[in-house]
């Protein structure tokens, strides 16, 4: 098991501090990735039956093909919007199984919320980053938790789709760090976080 | 899950009537059973028949598994045949399988035909007679049933998928019982077949029955048929009503049932998997056992989990797998516990609402959606908490009567409960919690948050907490909202909290309050504990133990030690710090103040409030002998120490401790006893093992302590640390040893007593044990050597290390050898200093013992007449010392002796003792008239000679001179000075001469040297004497008699002298007796004189 870094979630820092703004992103989307990681962990820790396999199917959150040629920005924008929808999805997690399991307080739901607490942040990071007045990016999550889950339906179809979404959650966490630290590289002009 | 299904064999009966065996489910009841018709007619059923009726997949032939027969069966469980009359029947008879069919005859009559059961034996031989009998009454028959039992029609199929039950409703008409059969559509696997009685439903006006499946009905498609029964007859079955199955070709996908059911603890459970269309089917797995599968049709396969535990928060997944990967399909099943409650009480707070509390007991292992749901007189009390269990529910009013109700997915408890709202009064925690605060006392305040409560009477507890102490105290009242706390201490922190109850009618404690903190006030500090040392000298110390916190009321500043004489009124103060706890004392430079009354100390302390009450000690003890220290024996409990008190004594008592090895300005450590207390025990963290401590109890410590009592005792006893001082010395042959006590800081316990061992190599050999604790040992017997002793001194505890010493014995003899020669030594040294003596007053002792002999008067002149006297001794004739012890006046002549020979002459004498003279002497002088002193007659030189000579006399008697022949023969041997020969000079003096030769020359011609040797002695007498020389000057007469006396001559060469004018002139006889007296002491004197004359 690697050991975590324990950092404190606070809110974003005011411009002008030591790191940049860009390299500030970038630290924290990649804390985020192990975050999301260690949850990942915690999870397969509660539902054994989940280690040894790999969902087929496709991405739940996936970008426009047309984003692809975009600039820096335009690409952080879509991880934004990515991102925002991976903040529903995990509040869609959230709400399903407090709902199913009760609220329960072991080291996955703990890690659970970090992860929640971290992305928020995250959101609030890069819509610093690249808002602008055409575009106005929104942080709360637009997703309403409303539809069914997974095909099989059932608990258990809940149980995967949570797979699915953790898995979707290291994915965008490790894209937001590889983004951001493109949009650090063409801002600082250097690859030093 | 297999059906298992019971054989119904006929083989007991007439091979030609049996007709055939049908086998049926388990699950038929026996008591829904048709009796066989009584005018059965047995059906034959040849084999060729069943070929010539072809087999159909749709609902008449239905197929089940059939298992070997039982042949247990009751009989009456037995369908003996299904015969039904009027009907001329061919039957299918095979005995390959296990399936019974219902084979469709032209006459649509239904001949329950078996393929199996019919044993070889009872192979049917088809009689024409019989057949035609047959036809003729199954055609009858047939044609009644027509007429009274209708076919069911309509049947409806109903599911409930979560109670996996199945509700059949069907149009009966008038019949109440039917025949139902359901079966696995794919396989035609019959899961039910039976009898049922079934009334019509009023209100729809169909006939309904329901089933419940073991396995989830959506596992696979189910075929339903119903047929009306009157008794023995039946009618037609009705059309197949099918139950869709999951497995159907238009899911695909894999599916699992039964999805999130919830299930008791120990219940049973038949999942089944829907494989999905071109997969191969791997295992179901329950959490992770895989688990043994059935297959239910060509998709579905089922397995059953027996007694499943409870699961977790999340269920229990039950996963399917198939031969890709990927693909992974489950279900969730959450296993746990109807709800358990109890201790269910209602109570009020605010004496107007209701709170009801419960006990969940077991976890029922169901939360988030299947939790446990409560009601409290039907009002819903489940609070939106997902977080834990609820226990407690609210109601806005005071109902007096209870119920509880808690619902979960499978089952539900009730509780109840009633009381008036006065037995049911439990206070809110009391708020606003306030303090006055003084040095020794505190007042609480409080609010209450109810109004109601300014009527209620209330008690009340306090709880204040100071040091890790708790005290709780009780205070009551109406409407309760302060109390006192008396008995506090100065500068402490306390923290109180209150907690009240209905005092009328108690239920129970109300909730604390949240806990205030104060701290009290200073205060003058208490007294010091104060106790002194004293050493031999005057001097000592008044010690007092520090003030603790709760005992100086706040800082202390100093202290304040007053000496002074409370009979003349006359003090010394001594001020000192905050940190001194001793100060010290010398009785001789405070004679001023005390002289020799006894002096007090007081000791005060002193903080900001003031100064403490003075703690007393006098300093001067009683000098009394110390009494006999008794041994105090440790135990858990410290050194229990008890004593005798005066019954009528009003003075308290003070025990004082330290290490006895500590004479001077000790460390003492103390502990008062109140007054009447005649024991206590002393415990001390600083008491260490080994170390000896001495305890004294002293009466009347502050005005006259006086010394009761001394114990000495240790905590535990060590072994020795150190070793004996040990040392070693031979006496003789014994080995001395010897060594010095131990010090009592050595000994480390009472010492025991002391072992003695000798080393042999590596052993030691215990010789002795000193119990009596002595210094010293003596080891006897030993040779030349060298050895080892080892003493050890021991304790309660055992024995020290020891001290060896290593001795090497010495010869003894040698010893012995030096002590005869010391002893020689100091005897020759004695008798050279008695020589001396005499030396230096030899004139005193001369003149005492020895006077001058005066000089003989001789009548006439003997130096003219002096020549030879020609007188020829005669060897006959002797002169003979004779003994005669006593004086014979009578014979006043010298008698003549007869010769005898030298040996005999020795031999006379032998009974002399042969190592003097002087007893010969004495008698001799018994004899002798003249009283003068004997000198000696062999002087040791010449010069000592001549004066021998000169005053020797012979103290002889001559007994007889005879002319003819005898004469005295000295000796002329040179070596005549020998004592040796002394004796027998003395003693054996021969003449042989026969005549008188006192003075004889031994002058032989022949023999020169004889008388060259006695020539000077000869004239040295002729000097002395004077005119006695005719005696000197004799000789041998002849040769002849010269040789012969030659011969005598080393015997009788003695200068002997003869006082012969004593002799021959004698005095008197008057002083003849007083001269015998003093003669013998004389004599010694004389010649010890005699030889130291110059």
């Amino acid at each position: 098991m690697a050991e975590q870094e324990e950092q404190p979630i606070t809110q974003p820092d005011p411009p002008g501090s030591g790191q940049s703004r860009t390299g500030r992103a970038v630290s924290i989307a990649r804390l985020l990735h192990r975050e999301c990681t260690r949850l990942l962990q915690l999870y397969k820790e509660k539902e054994t039956f989940l280690s040894d396999h790999t969902p087929d199917g496709g991405r739940i959150v996936s970008l426009s093909s047309e984003s692809e040629a975009s600039s820096a920005e335009e690409q952080v924008q879509c991880l934004h919007s990515a991102l925002r929808q991976c903040l529903g999805l995990l509040h869609c997690v959230i709400l399903k199984e407090e709902e199913e399991w009760g609220k329960l307080e072991g080291d996955y739901e703990t890690m659970r919320k970090n992860v929640r607490t971290r992305l928020e942040h995250l959101l609030h990071t890069t819509k610093d980053l690249v808002e602008t007045e055409e575009m106005i990016l929104e942080v709360t999550p637009d997703h309403q938790c409303n539809e069914e889950v997974d095909g099989a339906g059932g608990l258990f179809g809940l149980k995967m789709w949570t797979y699915r979404v953790l898995l979707e959650l290291i994915h965008w966490s490790d894209h937001a760090a590889q983004t951001l630290h493109v949009l650090h590289r063409e801002r600082e002009g250097t690859e030093e976080i | 899950m297999h059906t298992s299904a019971r054989a119904l064999s006929l083989s007991s009966r007439p091979l030609d009537f049996l007709a055939c065996s049908v086998f049926l489910p388990s699950s038929w009841n026996p008591r829904l059973l048709v009796s066989p018709p009584p005018l059965c007619t047995p059906l034959v059923c040849p084999d060729s028949a069943c070929s010539a009726v072809p087999a159909t997949a749709q609902p008449p032939v239905l197929t089940s598994p059939v298992p070997a027969s039982s042949p247990d069966s009751p009989l009456d469980n037995r369908l003996s045949s299904v015969c039904l009359s009027g009907c001329l029947a061919w039957c299918c008879c095979s005995g390959e399988d296990h399936h019974f069919r219902i084979c469709r005859l032209s006459l649509s009559q239904l001949i329950i035909m078996p393929r199996l059961a019919v044993s070889p034996s009872s192979k049917p031989n088809c009689s024409l007679i019989g057949l035609i009998c047959i036809f003729l009454t199954l055609s009858a028959t047939h044609t009644h049933a027509r007429i009274a039992v209708t076919i069911p029609e309509q049947v409806s199929l109903l599911a409930s998928m979560n109670t996996q039950q199945l509700s059949i409703s069907w149009l009966g008409g008038e019949a109440t019982t039917f025949d139902l059969i359901i079966l696995r559509t794919e396989f035609n696997e019959t899961v039910f077949y039976g009898t049922v009685s079934v009334t019509v439903n009023q209100e729809s006006g169909r006939h309904e029955w329901n089933w419940t499946s073991a396995e989830p009905l959506e596992c696979t498609s189910l075929s339903v048929r119903i047929r009306s029964r009157d008794g023995q007859m039946t009618s037609d079955w009705s059309d197949t009503q099918i139950l869709q199955g999951s497995d159907v070709p238009s899911n695909k996908d894999t599916q699992i049932y039964p999805q999130d059911r919830i299930v008791p603890v120990g219940s049973n459970t038949t999942f089944c998997c829907i494989v999905a269309e071109r997969e191969v089917f791997g295992s179901i797995q329950y959490r992770s056992t895989v688990m043994s599968a059935t297959r239910l049709s060509r998709r579905t396969y089922a397995a059953t989990v027996v007694n499943q535990g409870p699961s977790r928060a999340s269920g229990t997944n039950v996963l399917c797998f198939t031969d890709r990967s990927s693909s992974l399909s489950g279900a969730v099943v959450f296993v746990g516990y109807p709800p358990q409650l109890s201790d269910f009480v209602c109570e009020t707070h605010d004496l107007t609402s209701t709170v009801c509390q419960w006990n969940n007991g077991r976890d029922t292992s169901l939360y988030g959606k299947r939790r446990t749901r409560y009601l409290v007189n039907n009002r819903d009390c489940t609070n939106n908490s997902l977080l834990q269990q609820q226990t407690e529910c609210s109601v806005p009013q005071w109902e007096e009567n209870w119920t509880l109700v808690a619902v979960n997915s499978l089952g539900q408890y009730s509780l109840t409960d009633s009381a008036e709202l006065s037995h049911r009064v439990c206070p809110v925690a009391p708020v606003e919690l306030s303090s006055v605060v003084h040095a020794w006392n505190a007042t609480v305040q409080w609010q209450w948050k109810y109004s109601s409560y300014s009527s209620l009477a209330l008690v009340c507890q306090v709880e204040f907490t100071a040091g890790g102490y708790k005290t709780k105290r009780t205070f009551t009242g109406v409407g309760l909202r302060s109390a006192v706390l008396s008995d506090l201490h100065p500068v402490e922190d306390y923290s109180v909290q209150v907690r009240c109850g209905a005092q009328q009618n108690f239920w129970k404690w109300g909730t604390w309050s949240k806990p205030i903190s104060f701290k009290t006030k200073t205060d003058v500090p208490d007294a010091p504990d104060v106790w002194m040392w004293r050493n031999r000298d005057g001097t000592g110390q008044v010690i007092w133990k520090p003030l603790t916190q709760r005992q100086s009321h706040g800082q202390i500043t100093g202290y304040s030690v007053t000496f002074w004489n409370p009979e003349e009124n006359r003090q010394h103060t001594v001020i000192l710090s905050q940190y001194t706890i001793a100060v010290p004392f010398n009785l001789t430079q405070m004679a001023y103040l005390s002289g020799d009354n006894k002096v007090i100390a007081s000791v005060t302390a002193k903080n900001a409030d003031g100064m403490s009450p003075p703690a007393s000690v006098s300093l001067r003890l009683p000098d009394v002998e110390l009494p006999a220290a008794s041994r105090a024996v440790y135990t858990d409990e410290g050194f229990p120490l008890s004593w005798q008190s005066n019954a009528n004594a009003t003075c308290s008592f003070v025990v004082e401790w330290h290490e006895t090895s500590c004479t001077y300005d000790c460390p003492v450590d103390w502990i008062k006893v109140p007054a009447g207390n005649t024991n206590v025990s002393i415990e001390s963290a600083n008491f260490q093992p080994g170390v000896r401590y001495s305890f004294s109890l002293y009466s009347c410590p502050s005005d006259s302590p006086e010394l009761l009592q001394r114990w000495q005792g240790y905590t535990e006893e060590l072994v020795p640390s150190g070793s004996v001082r040990l040392s070693s010395s031979q006496q003789g042959s014994d080995i001395l040893l010897t060594w010095r006590s131990m010090p009592m800081v050595d000994s480390r316990g009472f010492l025991l007593g002391y072992n003695v061992y000798i080393s042999n190599g590596s052993q030691l050999t215990l010789l002795a044990n000193l119990s009596d604790l002595e210094t010293s040992y003596t080891v006897k017997g030993f040779s030349m050597g060298s050895y080892k002793f080892t003493v050890k001194a021991y304790t309660s505890a055992g024995e020290e290390t020891g001290t060896t010493v290593i001795i090497a014995m010495e010869s003894y003899s040698d010893w012995l050898i030096l002590e005869i020669l010391t002893s020689l030594g100091i005897l020759s040294l004695l008798l050279v200093i008695a020589t001396f003596i005499c030396y230096k007053k030899r004139k005193w002792v001369k003149k005492a013992f020895y006077p001058d002999i005066p000089e003989p008067k001789l009548p006439s002149d003997w130096s003219s007449a002096q020549g030879p006297l020609d007188v020829k001794p005669s060897p006959h004739s002797m002169v003979h010392i004779v003994e005669k012890p006593e004086w014979d006046s009578s014979k006043e002549m010298l008698v003549v002796i007869p010769e005898e020979d030298e040996d005999d002459d020795g031999q006379g004498i032998g009974d002399e003792p042969v190592d003097t003279d002087e007893p010969t002497s004495l008698r001799y002088y018994n004899q002798v008239v003249d009283e003068r002193p004997i000198r000696p007659r062999f002087p040791d030189s010449s010069t000592s000679s001549a004066s021998s000579l000169d005053s020797a006399h012979t103290d002889v008697t001559y007994t007889g001179i005879q002319t003819s022949g005898s004469s005295l023969v000295f000796q002329l041997d040179p070596q005549g000075s020998s004592e040796g020969h002394q004796p027998q000079a003395a003693h054996s003096v021969s003449c042989r001469g026969g005549g008188y030769q006192p003075q004889m020359q031994p002058r032989a011609p022949s023999d020169d040297m004889g008388l060259a040797s006695a020539e000077p002695l000869l004239e040295a007498q002729a000097a002395c004497s004077g005119g006695y020389k005719p005696q000197s000057s004799w000789h041998f007469d002849s040769p002849m008699e010269a040789e012969e006396r030659g011969s005598l001559a080393p015997s009788l060469g003695s200068p002997t002298s003869i006082a012969s004018t004593q002799f021959l002139l004698p005095d008197g006889e008057e002083h003849g007796e007083e001269k015998r007296q003093s003669s013998s002491a004389a004599t010694w004197f004389t010649n010890l004189l005699s030889s130291t004359k110059p």
